[in-house]
């Protein structure tokens, strides 16, 4: 049942958009405080201030479920250009820590291969 | 669909095998040892991990420990992927509706 053509990890959200805005609009959307308010509040949010970047073009925020059992997640955003003239926004929401630890089996800092079997 | 995701969270396949055994119903290490080539200590190691993800959940029945699928975690997972899965798009049409105001 796993399909060898999925790029991401086995046990993540993945979402893609395309948005009619440039990246550099879309970037500043996500990053500044006063915007990523307005469409990602910050009570769907750990914390506010994104966590360090791993690379270019992404941004990470810790979510908390707004129920029990409260249970955190770590959302990655990533923004490129399109054909367009816009952006492609490719949102990849990893499953919490106590499940995902089934998913990506001992080796528990490379989250982002799956193995296909 | 949910349940598809759920499987695919069971990346390493021989969790997985592990995992489908016992979705037909609840048994001991030992049985669940049958037919898979993998020892003791392996075998172990492979429920525990099932058991902290939530997947599975163990009952001591006299000398033995049985095991089963976890009723709770399944379903808290598909609640978790269903709810997202509708709360992205949300957000994401608001997201759509600050960028053009951002655009005046």
């Amino acid at each position: 049942m796993t399909d060898p053509t999925e790029e991401t990890a086995a046990d993540d959200l993945v979402l893609e958009y395309e948005l009619d805005a440039p990246p550099s609009r879309v970037w500043r959307a996500i990053s500044i405080p006063a915007f990523r308010e307005q469409w990602l509040p910050d009570a769907a949010l750990a914390d506010g201030a994104p966590l360090p970047a791993r690379g270019d073009g992404e941004i990470r925020y810790r979510l908390r479920d707004d129920e029990p059992p409260f249970l955190e997640s770590v959302v990655t955003f990533q923004v490129r250009p399109n054909a367009e003239g816009g952006s492609t926004l490719r949102i990849i929401h990893a499953l919490p820590a106590p499940w995902r630890a089934t998913a990506v089996a001992a080796n528990d800092d490379t989250p982002c291969l799956m193995r296909a079997a | 669909m949910v349940e598809n995701d759920i499987f695919k969270a069971l990346a390493d396949p021989t969790r997985r095998a592990i995992f489908e055994k016992l979705a037909a119903g609840r048994m001991n290490a030992s049985a669940l040892r049958d037919g898979l080539d993998i020892s003791q200590p392996a075998m172990s190691q492979h429920l525990a991990v099932l058991r902290n993800a939530g997947l599975v959940r163990e009952e001591r029945e006299g000398r033995f420990m049985n095991y089963e699928v976890d009723p709770d975690g399944l379903a808290l997972i598909a609640r978790w992927l269903a709810k997202y899965r509708a709360w992205w798009p949300a957000r994401i049409d608001a997201l759509k509706a600050l960028l053009k105001d951002m655009d005046q």
